[in-house]
């Protein structure tokens, strides 16, 4: 029926590498909605075959991705195809060479190689728009690779839970040519300070964190521009746009939190501190919890984990500290993720004293700032 | 058919429904869109969108939640919610779309404006220093001193200027509510300030006991001992709640001791004054006793019309004085219960923008004053018949059998104890008996509780029911 409304978008008919097919199915179809009880258009994957070449699009309407790829459009069209069923495909398409598109009626055939499969389609007339901002006045240029490991760190210090919109998502705010990202469950905090290219522009956003993280997956290794304005941000870049809603809530002033003052610093190792917390963490209880002890006197970090099924550990670190004597206990996961945030040989922490956050830089790195909550003794 | 109906429908609607009102103008408009796009497109696009507000201009505003309805309203559904609402009237001009939050969004904002990071926010009130079991929020400045207490509070005060010397151990006493716990708190938080090298360590008798049983079940008694006793200030409030428990009391004489003989500190606090409290060893007791003992009497009025204002304006709320004096006099509880009281007309005035005037705290006090015990007799004889599974005729009869006889006592007991009612009344009323046989069942009745535990647990239940 559809190709008798639309004979000439009928029969599109497209050639795409192999792998060039596989990779962008693998990146479209993450953005296709999951759940199967909305419209069968949010769950496909849309591919369009035009005058500005071959574009594969998915929404779920939270994010958006609008993909272009490499490839020769013998006909022109525009054909929707259930995005697992086409996932399952790519993932079985081995060896070099060609894949085929032939759409006729509403079957679409994919043939590559000896291998021939007819698929259904699906309308795609229900296939929304995906939106780009209003008046993205706001952009800002970065690298992609750096966007990807910004979105995939941070991210995961950002809330799960989704009564505190604000807190699931990660904060942007772009001010004198520095972009700081920030993300905070309300237990521990991790801010991260990029430098532009660009300066001049001003302006804060809150991205969902959820969506930040299927962003990272797809994000181009090559330059992305980040537009922005109230409700609406894209990603562009030569391949094609990603696009997300933005959380519409007031941020905390996180930076109220970061205690000023400090009463203990200690510089230590990272592959130390790893490999001790780890060893530390299998005795960690059920609440987690790591204890830090900070010795200056005989310059020892101390380790310790005590369960009372299993047994205990302690390990002391040679360390350099400088301040008074001071014991905190941290759920062991908040402290690892730091090895995730930063890449620096040495790690210092400081603490302000008894209840207060502790806060953990990389030695050298400037652009990080890790806070954590301590637990109650 | 369909048709049939849509024109029924169009015309109940109409002649019902109010235009102004956006909430059933888009049930309306739900109704319509329904009928008209598949079921899975109506799940996906207009499940959570509703009209935010018709214009004075003839524009309805819909709010959507995001920029994909935005745009995808504007493509497919504007000319069809166009016609609807067109229908329904010519004034209505046009639609336009805006991204709205979602509902529990907006309360955030408040927290922002507290001023506070939201991460301290929720640990400030309830937050206890794990490593001296104090909460900060007790402190000298939120200490209200009277005639009530200045006795306890100089003491107080002597004991935090010269530790361990002048009164030791300092016992405070007093009913509940009189700010016991208040004191002892604020005793170590200051205490703590002033010397910032040494141990301060609060916690309740009960703690204590659990403490020790813990320890001594895990084998660890040694370094339980170790643990109390490296103390420099030691407070344990509520200590009547060791009574009867022997080996604690034991432990914690030794640790007494220990801690008295080092000249180190030891503040206790009880509902009762040391000789008072019962089942408990005797040298311990005198220890009690040894040192300082204060009792905080009942505030007077003045006190509690400071304690009132004082409290309002730790909440930012300033109460006039008609007000302040009401609700100190009306409410002749405990400080706590005074302060319940204080919380909720803060909590009326934060709602309502302004401190509340005598007129609506008088309305708000009135739910809080308790309700009068006005029970009937009869309703007693219900109760008690119902709690022994008896007939409630039977009471009033002249039978004297033994499952008769004793929720007849317990009755007589309850109605005098409880209600001070006279004895020939009581008489009269439980089938006109002498007020002899009365007084015979309530000595009775009071003789048997002391020695029958099961009696008195009993009457207590009873005591629960008629509340």
């Amino acid at each position: 029926m559809r190709a008798i409304n639309n004979p000439n978008k009928a029969c599109m008919n497209i050639s795409i590498e192999k792998k060039i097919f596989s990779e962008a199915v693998y990146k479209v179809a993450r953005f296709a909605e999951r759940k199967s009880s909305t419209l069968p258009a949010l769950s496909s994957i849309l591919i369009l075959a035009g005058d500005d070449g071959i574009k594969m699009r998915a929404t779920n309407l939270e994010t958006g991705i609008d993909l272009k790829l490499e490839g020769i459009c013998m006909s022109e069209g525009v054909v929707a195809i259930p995005a697992t069923l086409l996932q399952q495909i790519a993932g079985s398409l081995v060896g070099e060479g060609k894949i085929t598109l032939e759409h006729s009626g509403d079957v679409i055939s994919l043939t590559s190689g000896t291998s021939k499969s007819a698929i259904k389609t699906v309308p795609y007339d229900d296939f929304p728009s995906i939106p780009f901002p209003e008046n993205p006045k706001k952009n800002i240029l970065l690298p992609g690779v750096l966007l990807r490991t910004l979105f995939s760190s941070i991210a995961a210090c950002a809330s799960p839970s989704t009564i505190r919109p604000e807190l699931a998502s990660l904060y942007f705010a772009v001010e004198g040519g520095l972009l700081t990202v920030v993300a905070t469950d309300s237990f521990r905090l991790a801010e991260k300070k990029v430098p532009l290219s660009n300066k001049g522009i001003q302006g804060t956003f809150l991205i969902p964190a959820k969506n930040a993280l299927e962003i990272a997956q797809a994000l181009p290794d090559g330059d992305v521009t980040i537009s922005f304005d109230e409700h609406q941000c894209a990603f562009v870049s030569s391949q094609g746009m990603i696009v997300s809603r933005l959380t519409s809530a007031a941020y905390p002033d996180y930076r109220q939190i970061i205690p000023k003052d400090s009463i203990v610093e200690a510089v230590v190792l990272r592959k130390d501190f790893e490999t001790a917390l780890k060893r530390t963490t299998i005795f960690a209880d059920s609440f987690q919890k790591v204890s830090l002890s900070f010795d200056p006197k005989r310059k020892h970090l101390v380790l310790f984990a005590k369960n009372s099924d299993i047994g205990e550990s302690s390990e002391s670190l040679s360390a350099q500290i400088l301040g008074s004597d001071l014991n905190l206990s941290f759920n062991h996961r908040f402290l690892s993720t730091v090895f995730s945030l930063t890449t620096s040989e040495s790690i210092s922490l400081t603490a302000a004293g008894i209840g207060r956050p502790i806060i953990i830089k990389g030695v050298g790195d400037n652009s990080l700032l890790y806070l954590i909550s301590p637990m109650n003794q | 058919m369909l048709v049939l109906q849509i024109f029924r429908n169009k015309r109940i609607i109409e002649s019902t429904m109010d235009k102004g009102n956006p909430r059933e103008l888009w049930e309306y408009m739900l109704t319509q869109v329904e009928l008209s796009i598949s079921s899975a497109n109506f799940n996906t696009w207009f499940r959570s969108s509703f009209v935010v507000k018709i214009g004075e201009d003839g524009v309805v505003y819909i709010g959507v939640p995001s920029q994909f309805f935005k745009d995808w309203y504007l493509k497919k559904f504007h000319t069809l919610l166009l016609k609807i609402i067109r229908d329904v009237s010519y004034e209505f001009r046009n639609i336009e779309y805006m991204i709205v939050k979602d509902e529990r969004r907006k309360p955030m904002k408040e927290t922002v404006s507290a001023g506070r990071g939201a991460l301290e926010l929720p640990l400030h009130e309830f937050y206890i220093n794990k490593s001296d079991n104090l909460n900060p929020r007790y402190t000298f400045d939120t200490f209200v001193v009277g005639s009530f207490n200045d006795l306890a509070y100089s003491a107080a005060q002597v004991a935090i200027q010269r530790p361990g010397i002048t009164y030791n151990p300092l016992f405070i006493y007093g009913d509940t509510g009189r700010g016991k716990t208040h004191l002892v708190q604020a005793i170590g938080n200051q205490y703590k300030k002033q010397y910032p090298g040494r141990k301060v360590y609060y916690l309740t008798s009960e703690k204590f006991v659990v403490d020790y049983t813990d320890a001594v079940q895990a084998g660890t008694a040694n370094r339980f001992k170790d643990k109390y006793r490296q103390y420099d200030l030691l407070i344990m409030d509520d200590v009547q709640f060791l009574s009867k428990k022997d080996k604690t009391q034991e432990e914690l004489f030794h640790l007494f001791n220990a801690l008295h003989d080092t000249n180190k500190q030891i503040i206790f606090s009880s509902d009762r004054a040391p000789v008072a409290i019962p089942d408990i060893a005797e040298r311990l007791k005198g220890r009690f006793s040894s040192g300082m003992a204060v009792d905080i009497s009942e505030p007077d009025p003045e006190s509690r019309m400071v304690i009132v204002r004082k409290k309002a304006a730790l909440h930012g709320v300033i109460l006039s004085d008609d007000v302040v004096e009401y609700v100190a006099t009306t409410l002749t509880g405990s400080i706590r219960e005074l302060e319940g009281m204080v919380n909720s007309i803060v909590c009326h005035a934060q709602v309502k923008g302004l401190a509340p005037d005598i007129a609506e705290v008088r309305q708000s006090l009135r739910s809080f004053t308790r309700p009068q015990k006005s029970i009937s007799v009869k309703n007693v004889v219900g109760r008690v018949a119902e709690f022994y599974g008896i007939n409630e005729e039977s009471i009033y009869e002249k039978t004297r059998r033994r499952e008769v006889v004793r929720p007849r006592q317990v009755i007589m007991y309850l109605l005098r104890e409880d209600f001070r009612i006279s004895y020939p009344s009581i008489g009269t009323k439980l089938g006109g008996r002498d007020h002899t046989t009365v007084i015979h069942s309530c000595e009775k009745i009071k003789r048997e509780i002391v020695v029958d535990t099961s009696l008195a647990k009993e009457i207590q239940n009873i005591r629960s029911l008629l509340v």
